[in-house]
């Protein structure tokens, strides 16, 4: 089952690898995700799947909300996993 | 949630360079002391370093400077701070790095790096600082403009210490710390305050609720104690609540070891008693803790009939491993006074956790006449009393300290518990005991251990740091070869350390006082010896090569399935 996070951020060096870097630590697969640089915050979507393990979303929310510069984390769930056509 | 109170650095508007505003910074801040290790991308720093307030330890690798800091900002509370050059300082500061992360010490950790034009044209003792420290620092700062530099170590400083404390890092490009800049404003400082979190009032009514329901309650807490300053609330609680509580090696003198009810360290070299009570317990108090795989065994027959109240500064660790029925996140010391720790009718479960506890007690009467490391390590701590400070290396050693030592207080117990850093140990006593030059700090290392960071020795007498070593020897990489030995078929696979060197004479080269004590006879003696010592000294104590740790819990099984001797 795959997961949708929004995270809003603070746009600042590094800050993108910090967060796709921390979903991979903390054992998840990234499945997509979509980056909207605007005015003020920026905005990380990211579809992730868990690997094996006990690993809850909330626990991860929780720990990219500790990030600095993170704002917001909101969470979309059973997102339908989209196939290649070939 | 913090408050922040705006202060002010300077106003002054001449012109600095970014090195001395680096010094301004770490003045501002209180700094006392860095560990650190001079190199070309550091030097402007080190150049201007002369000139200021800040006392700088120079260790003989950088990866004492980050452990030296760890061990400081444990005892002190506040942020350690060390300072290595680009390349292979930067990454010989990695392991001490780490090391802090996964024990959530404040730390600033401050590198230099190569000058922004050269960066990313692999210039020499260029390194990507940056992204080799990202997964084990709460944040890092790559300066750009040295007119930043105020705002980024007030940030860093707040930062390492807010919330749930970590390792920070800033990377100084050359030409960012070589450049004179005109800070025309008052450089707006901010001093962090502390969090205040509100109390959820519903959490704490069913927390209650449970507790006075509950008929075999234990209190499990861990390192989490120490980091919120709650170790008045928690021993206030243990008091009025009268339950049983058993503590992670983190959280080892959190309560007094020796105060009736404690039970011990749970999990793989637990006490039978702490791990027994866990095993039957029906409420589980966890505070502070996180439900480490080496404190709980097996997780899914960890108190397997227990509902849990957790209760932790940090919210994502509520419920990462074990669902909580009652989640407290926030302010530890504030959530365990307001709990009222009224109980139910818990008598006779008190009366069982202490029979176990005395049924099982440590016994110290081992045959034969050579030293008994467990024995040595309890007369140590009782002899220097509530001043004492142990850090240990990691190995057989560490664990017979956690067992047999007593520790009035956190600070008492350094220990590298979520890394298990093996070198932890001597630059961690040099830390300790710059920190608090009043306390007995002791160093206990294994054979294994010490050699990583040997070199500190020098270190010692460079400042003549008063540190007694205690140097458990026993020619092998002891916990290796003890799994070798259980899980292993007794395959012996390189931990056979036959050439070792003469360690007391190795000291002595150093130009440190040093001694062996090889006769259980002898052990009164030695003892008072190492602690009577002035300056440095190192008790080189040779043990019998077969001694293992009791009791153990296999990897992967449940904390019931304890082996013996
Ligand atoms: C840097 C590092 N490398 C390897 C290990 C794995 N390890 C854990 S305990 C141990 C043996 C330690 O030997 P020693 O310091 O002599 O202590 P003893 O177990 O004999 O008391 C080893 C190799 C480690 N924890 N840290």
């Amino acid at each position: 089952m795959t997961t949708q996070i929004d995270v809003d951020f603070l746009p600042a060096e590094g800050a993108v690898v910090r967060l796709i870097g921390l979903v991979e630590r903390r054992g998840y697969e990234l499945d997509a995700m979509n980056y909207v640089p605007a005015p003020g915050t920026h905005r990380l979507s990211m579809v992730v799947r868990p690997r094996p393990g006990p690993r809850r979303i909330e626990t991860l929310k929780a720990q990219i909300a500790r990030l600095y510069g993170v704002t917001s984390v909101s969470e979309m769930s059973a997102v339908p996993r989209l196939e290649a056509a070939s | 949630m913090t408050a922040a109170s705006p202060a002010t650095l300077n106003s002054r508007t001449d012109a600095r360079s970014g090195a001395q505003l680096v010094i301004d910074a770490l003045e501002h801040e209180g700094v006392r002391r860095v560990f650190g290790y001079p190199g070309g991308a550091i030097m402007p720093v080190y150049d201007a370093l002369t000139a200021s307030s800040l006392k700088h330890i120079l260790v003989r690798h950088e990866q004492a400077a980050a452990l030296a800091a760890d061990a400081w900002a444990r005892v002190t509370g506040e942020p350690g701070v060390c300072l290595a050059t680009s390349g292979p300082g930067a990454t010989n500061l990695v392991t001490g790095l780490a090391n802090a992360f996964m024990d959530c010490v404040p730390m600033v950790a401050i590198t230099g790096q190569v000058a922004s034009p050269l960066m990313g044209t692999d210039a020499f003792q260029e390194i990507d600082t940056f992204g080799i420290t990202l997964p084990v620092v709460k944040h890092s700062w790559l300066v750009r403009d040295a007119a930043d530099i105020p705002d980024i170590f007030a940030e860093a400083f707040r930062f390492a210490r807010s919330g749930r404390p970590g390792p920070v890092l800033i990377d100084l490009p050359k030409d960012v710390t070589q450049a004179n800049v005109t800070v025309p404003r008052a450089l707006a400082c901010r001093t962090a305050a502390r969090a205040v979190f509100p109390l959820d009032a519903k959490a704490l009514a069913a927390a209650d609720r449970l507790i006075a329901s509950a008929r075999r309650p234990v209190l499990y807490f861990g390192g989490g104690i120490a980091l919120g300053q709650a170790e008045g609330a928690l021993r206030a609680f243990f008091q009025r609540s009268r339950i049983p509580a058993v503590a992670t090696l983190k959280g080892l003198g959190a309560l007094p070891t020796d105060w009736p009810g404690f039970l011990g360290m749970l999990g793989m070299h637990g006490t039978r008693a702490a791990n027994t009570a866990v095993n039957d317990c029906d409420l589980l108090i966890c505070v502070g803790a996180r439900f480490d795989d080496r404190a709980t065994g097996r997780l899914d027959s960890f108190a397997a009939n227990a509902r849990v109240i957790h209760i932790d500064g940090d919210a994502a660790e509520i419920s990462k491993l074990r669902k909580a029925d009652v989640a407290l996140a926030g302010d530890v010391s504030a959530i365990l006074s307001a709990l009222s720790g009224e109980t139910g009718e818990i008598e006779g479960w008190r009366r069982t956790c202490a029979e176990n506890a005395e049924r099982w007690a440590f016994r110290y009467d081992a045959p034969g006449s050579g030293v008994y490391a467990p024995a040595l390590l309890k007369q140590i701590s009782a002899a220097a009393g509530d001043s004492f400070i142990a850090t240990c290396d990691v190995g057989q050693h560490q664990m017979w300290v956690a067992q047999h030592c007593r520790f009035s207080r956190p600070q008492a117990h350094l220990t590298s518990a979520g890394l298990g850093t093996m070198g932890y140990g001597l630059p961690a006593g040099i830390g300790a005991a710059l920190a608090e030059p009043d306390a007995t700090v002791v160093t206990i290392s294994g054979d294994g251990s010490i050699m990583m960071n040997i070199q500190e020795l020098a270190t010692l007498r460079r400042y003549r740091i008063p540190l007694k070593i205690v140097l458990i020897d026993n020619a092998q990489l002891g916990m290796v070869r003890q799994w070798q030995e259980l899980f292993y078929e007794e395959n012996f696979s390189e931990v056979d350390l036959w050439d070792n060197p003469d360690f007391a004479e190795l000291a002595r080269a150093f130009g440190i006082e040093a001694f062996t004590l090889d006769r259980r006879a002898d052990v009164p003696g030695a003892v008072e010896r190492l602690l009577s010592t002035r300056g440095p000294v190192l008790c080189h104590v040779r043990i019998d090569p077969r001694e293992n740790v009791w009791p153990l819990v296999p990897p992967g099984k449940s904390n019931s399935d304890m082996m013996e001797a």
